[in-house]
């Protein structure tokens, strides 16, 4: 069977023009997809079965006793972590949050560790953004910093940028100029048309230099700023200012690298500037498919995007405090629920080595780094193959990700309205 | 010898992302690129092994060469392996400094574990499916 418009539940570009071919379990084919997504459905290496950990060994058990231990590692912990959900559809995240309220727990997405300073400097000063459709049809300059779309986000040039043709802008590869900045030489670095090459720890600097021009101050800038002379600062600015339409796409080279926020705040502010002169906007680039979501779920019900600790039976959020890695760093919490993420592949070794320390259960369809560190793992249905739900796009546009089989695999909201009922009963 | 190190996603790492118990995965998220030059100075060649050092922590790291990186720039992708030298610290912010963290490389004998033993070496029972 051949099924249309399909969306791929990989990165935050969120694609919804994939056909797939599947026979019965199976995905035969995908057409449109870029590698990353031909490897998601094809990929074939879930866990059967659930699994449990007592002392130092594995065993194979039911759906019914994992679901029931889980509830019970939550209800016994005083400072319980729900971590993750950036792989899973909103109607889970929205279950996870209600969890988290219940337990007086600390809920927290993976933006912690990906653009969650940029949330910190959206909140400071504010987001001038748009959608990825008035990019591709209306930019005719566009800026990749610290970012490398080709690897991350590979159709994001070909579907919004470089290489898309839109209504404003007929021919994209002539008449869109793209600007690369990054500290390192990449493979979308060589296809810009300029490439900033600046020194590790130097964006905010040149961030600066290039709104001292913009504001008219440029003879106070110096020969060199970080790495890049003053002419190719001149020369970015000028392009910048020539631009009908200029859309910035940032990525984590800004948001973990020295000044973090403050980084993503001088971008956004560079972006106002330039809005004095023409149109410029700008915008995160989205790593997980559903990453945005998870923001928009904790925002809608908490008021905070992230880090949202329940303690106090109120939903308390400061970033640097009520954070996954500092929370794990400082050995706080005494049980941990993963669910769509994988922490110990991508927190410090400190924060894995804690997950292992405590009771932790993770909820994914993968064996992953966690599986070791976990004590239970309960494998559900993937998001977009076998299960369906709501996903939001790198640039807030919300997409219903198809199910193209179906399978015995229990979807996420099944598994966690399970545990919540739980949990619920035992509260009373 | 000291370096920077950074990391980044790549093609590979994302493709293998679902499947991290492999050999393949192993081979991607254990991968050090480094400027060919800084390669010849440290006595190493593609695919020799060599042991990372940062944040009180080592790991075991087979070499690239990577003419597009400066000299002193290392380049490993996000993952179990690269983290193994992270720092916790966040400077208040919740991010740790992923993209910049100072290391000191050696040539080794030994190999780059698997990301199993990696979780084991952190406390944790790995998991063979
Ligand atoms: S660019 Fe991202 S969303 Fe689009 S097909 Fe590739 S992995 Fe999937």
């Amino acid at each position: 069977m051949r099924i249309e418009d399909v969306v791929c539940p990989f990165c935050g570009c969120l694609c919804d023009d994939l056909v797939v071919s599947v026979e019965g379990t199976k995905v035969l084919s995908v057409e449109n997809g870029c590698t990353l997504a031909t490897e998601k459905f094809t990929g074939d290496h879930r866990l059967a079965h659930p699994i449990r950990r007592t002392g130092g060994s594995w065993e194979k058990t039911t759906y019914d006793v994992a679901i029931r231990e889980t509830a019970e590692i939550l209800l016994d912990a005083e400072r319980p972590l729900l971590y993750g959900w950036s792989g899973t559809f909103v109607e889970a995240q929205t279950i996870g949050v209600h969890l988290a309220e219940l337990l007086g727990a600390v809920i927290d997405n993976t933006s912690t560790v990906c653009h969650g300073p940029s949330i910190m400097a959206i909140q400071e000063v504010g987001h001038p953004g748009c959608t990825l459709g008035q990019v591709k049809n209306r930019a005719d300059v566009i800026v990749y910093w610290g970012a490398n779309p080709i690897e991350a986000h590979p159709r994001h040039m070909s579907r919004y940028t470089t290489f898309a043709d839109g209504f404003f802008v007929k021919s994209a590869f002539r008449d869109r100029k793209v600007i690369v900045v990054d500290i390192r030489e990449t493979d979308s670095s060589e296809i810009a048309d300029e490439f900033v090459k600046v020194t590790p720890g130097g964006d905010y600097a040149v961030l600066s230099a290039l709104r001292m021009i913009v504001r008219g101050k440029g003879e106070l800038v110096p020969e060199k700023v970080s790495g890049v002379t003053r002419e190719q600062l001149f020369r970015v600015a000028n392009i910048c200012l020539s631009a009908r339409f200029g859309a910035i796409f940032f990525g984590l080279g800004l948001t973990m690298s020295r000044g973090k926020y403050k980084n993503i705040r001088n971008a956004i502010e560079l972006t106002e500037e330039l809005n004095r002169h023409t149109k410029f906007t700008i915008s995160p680039m989205r790593g997980h498919w559903n990453v945005y979501g998870s923001n928009e779920v904790f925002t809608w019900i908490t008021g905070y995007p992230y880090a949202v600790d329940f303690s106090r039976g109120i939903a308390f959020y400061n970033p640097g405090e009520t954070t996954s890695v500092d929370i794990l760093r400082r050995k706080e919490c005494d049980a941990c629920l993963v669910v769509a993420s994988d922490p110990g592949a991508h927190f410090p070794r400190a924060c894995a080595g804690h997950l292992a320390s405590i009771p932790t259960v993770q909820i994914d369809p993968h064996v992953n780094a966690t599986t070791h560190l976990s004590r239970i793992q309960i494998p559900v249905a993937v998001t977009g193959i076998d299960a369906e739900g709501t996903a939001y796009r790198m640039d807030g546009v919300p997409i219903r990700t198809r199910q193209l089989f179906s399978t015995d695999y229990p979807d996420d909201v099944a598994v966690l309205g399970r545990i919540y009922s739980l949990v619920k009963e035992a509260k009373g | 010898m000291d370096f920077l190190m950074t990391t980044g996603r790549t093609i590979r790492q994302g493709s293998y992302v679902e499947r991290k118990n492999t050999p393949s995965y192993r081979d991607e998220a254990s991968c050090i690129r480094m400027n060919p030059v800084d390669m010849l100075e440290l006595l190493v060649e593609e695919g020799d092994a060599v042991r990372v050092t940062g944040n009180g922590s080592s790991v075991v790291m087979r070499t690239k060469p990577d003419p597009m990186l400066p000299r002193g720039l290392v380049f490993v992708c996000l993952g179990p392996y690269a983290n193994v030298l992270a720092s916790p610290w966040t400077h208040g912010t919740g991010m740790p400094d992923f993209k910049t963290m100072p290391v000191s490389i050696e040539p080794t004998t030994d190999a780059p574990l698997p990301v199993s033993a990696l979780m084991k070496e952190c406390g944790g029972v790995p998991y063979e499916d």
